[in-house]
């Protein structure tokens, strides 16, 4: 019952503005705006199985990749800089910056060293998504607690073990934090880096689409994408859920 | 065991020289247990974190087993007051009693073995699973204990670890120190700002001045070995020990630390 109940809530509102969507273009004849019924006969059309390896499987590699380099960079460089007070001083002003700095401006500028094949858009993902990771774990890092620091201290634990048992987990509420809103940078920047010189992707596809007038094709991708968006977040929850278990319950108790 | 040889701790705030600690001089002998009071803000944590090599002193030295104190000393644990930030919330009971086992080169048999009978000490035996924030206050401070215990320290540095549970937890918990100051044979030094429990856990009190802190004085406490929370409490010799204390802190705040 309670199951239903929350996958009922789950699903309601996406399901009444599908229907909303449905009725209110069903009578479209704009050119630019087709029936949602077109849209989706054309959805099983456009993405076969040569499509999603063609299109879709590269896509995700990329954001993989880049995200995965972005994680074990922005967490590695927040653990040193958050440990080292002098480094701190010294980045921060230079990660205000950098964070500041709008990614997709840099994609002609990485085109230039990096070429336009895979690296150019893994480092535009990079380039995006490293700063809220990078950030958070500075300041996770940053606001370990002071008495479990002495305990460690007091107990001998040494730098290494510290850093293990004390200051990451410490720091991965606001770590997880990082990689969560790293992730949709990371959706959107894989789109963007795909749209400059691509020969694949879904953003070329998309492009592809909307360049040949295949709308109701174009706006399928839009919703393979959307669709893609959901099913990371999801993806995400678990992860979190897996590795901050203790915290959410903690929190739930103290609520 | 331990001694204080002319410990002084200074503050800068903005550019000022702000005396905390002037200078401290006492010795704890092995197997001892000392109470440390003093008026508040007299620097009692600031001397036991100098005794625990987490704060250096600007004047004299600290030293364990004649040792000079310059980073945390071997066989030396430290239960904090706030039980709540000490404990580690990712790790369950058992891995935290744990956790400052593992750099001791133990098998992990052993280290089992000594963190169950640790929790078994304190009253807790068989809540490895549990989670520290599922326990109440005073049970979270035990496990805090059972950690310093499965350490097997010789020397347990407290600070004021019963100032945030209630009156009643407060009382157990301190009958649970004695017994372990008993049966373990470590030497004990507890900082409290309550006077009653100075003198009902110690052998020896030491009295703190206000700042800049100084020595105010030692009241030896002759109360016998055996304590007993009503009994010890309502016998004339811990009345006029009491006052004995009170006055010697009346003495401390009007003094200033003169």
């Amino acid at each position: 019952m309670n199951l239903l109940r929350r996958a009922l809530a789950l699903t309601a509102l996406p399901a009444i503005l599908l229907g909303a969507w449905w009725i209110a273009s069903d009578g479209s004849t704009s050119f630019y705006f087709p029936p949602l019924r077109e849209i989706l006969a054309e959805f099983g059309e456009t993405w076969t199985a040569d499509r999603w390896a063609a299109d879709v499987l590269p896509s995700v590699a990329r954001l993989g990749a880049g995200y995965g380099a972005s994680c074990l960079l922005g967490v590695g460089l927040g653990l040193l800089i958050g440990r080292t007070t002098w480094l701190m001083h010294l980045a921060e002003p230079v990660l205000e910056f950098a964070r500041a700095v709008p990614p997709p401006v840099l994609v002609p500028v990485i085109m230039l060293f990096a070429g336009i094949g895979d690296t150019m858009k893994t480092a535009v993902i990079v380039s995006g998504c490293v700063w809220p990771i990078l950030l958070n774990t500075i300041a996770g890092v940053r606001s370990a607690d002071a008495v479990q620091l002495d305990t460690a201290a007091a107990f001998g634990l040494g730098r290494t073990r510290t850093l293990v048992s004390v200051v990451v987990p410490a720091a991965s509420p606001r770590i997880v934090t990082g990689m969560r809103q790293a992730l949709a940078v990371g959706v959107i920047l894989m789109v963007i880096s795909e749209m400059f010189a691509a020969q694949s992707g879904l953003g070329f596809a998309i492009v592809q689409f909307q360049r040949s007038y295949a709308i109701p094709a174009m706006w399928s991708g839009i919703l393979l994408l959307g669709c893609l968006g959901v099913a990371l977040a999801a993806l995400f929850t678990l992860f979190d859920r897996a590795v901050l278990h203790w915290y959410h319950r903690m929190r739930e108790r103290s609520a | 065991m331990l001694e204080a040889d002319g410990i002084g701790k200074d503050y800068r705030v903005d550019g000022a020289v702000n005396t905390a600690i002037d200078s401290l001089t006492f010795q704890v002998a092995e197997g001892e247990l000392v109470c440390i009071v003093g008026p508040s803000g007299c620097g009692k944590t600031t001397l036991l974190r100098i005794c625990a090599g987490l704060l250096a002193p600007t004047r004299g030295v600290a030293k364990v087993d004649g040792r000079e104190v310059d980073g945390p000393p071997a066989d030396t644990a430290v239960v904090f007051q706030e039980y709540g930030r000490s404990l580690f919330p990712w790790m369950r009971v058992g891995a935290n009693v744990d956790l400052p086992l593992r750099r001791l080169g133990l098998t992990r048999a052993e280290r089992r073995e000594r963190v169950a009978e640790a929790l078994g000490l304190v009253d807790l035996a068989g809540r490895e699973r549990a989670w520290p924030w599922q326990l109440s206050g005073g049970m979270q401070q035990r496990v805090a204990i059972a950690r310093a215990v499965a350490y097997r320290p010789r020397l347990l540095l407290m600070d004021e670890p019963f100032a945030a549970v209630d009156a009643q937890t407060r009382a157990e918990l301190e009958d649970l120190i004695r017994d372990l100051w008993h049966r373990l044979g470590v030497t004990v030094v507890f900082i409290t700002h309550d006077i009653d429990e100075s003198v009902y856990l110690g052998q020896r009190v030491l009295v703190l001045s206000s700042s800049p802190t100084r020595m105010q004085a030692e009241i030896h406490i002759g109360l016998g070995e055996d304590r007993d929370q009503l009994a010890t409490r309502s016998s004339p010799e811990f009345a006029k020990l009491r006052g004995a204390v009170w006055k010697e802190i009346q003495a401390a705040k009007k003094g200033g630390g003169e």
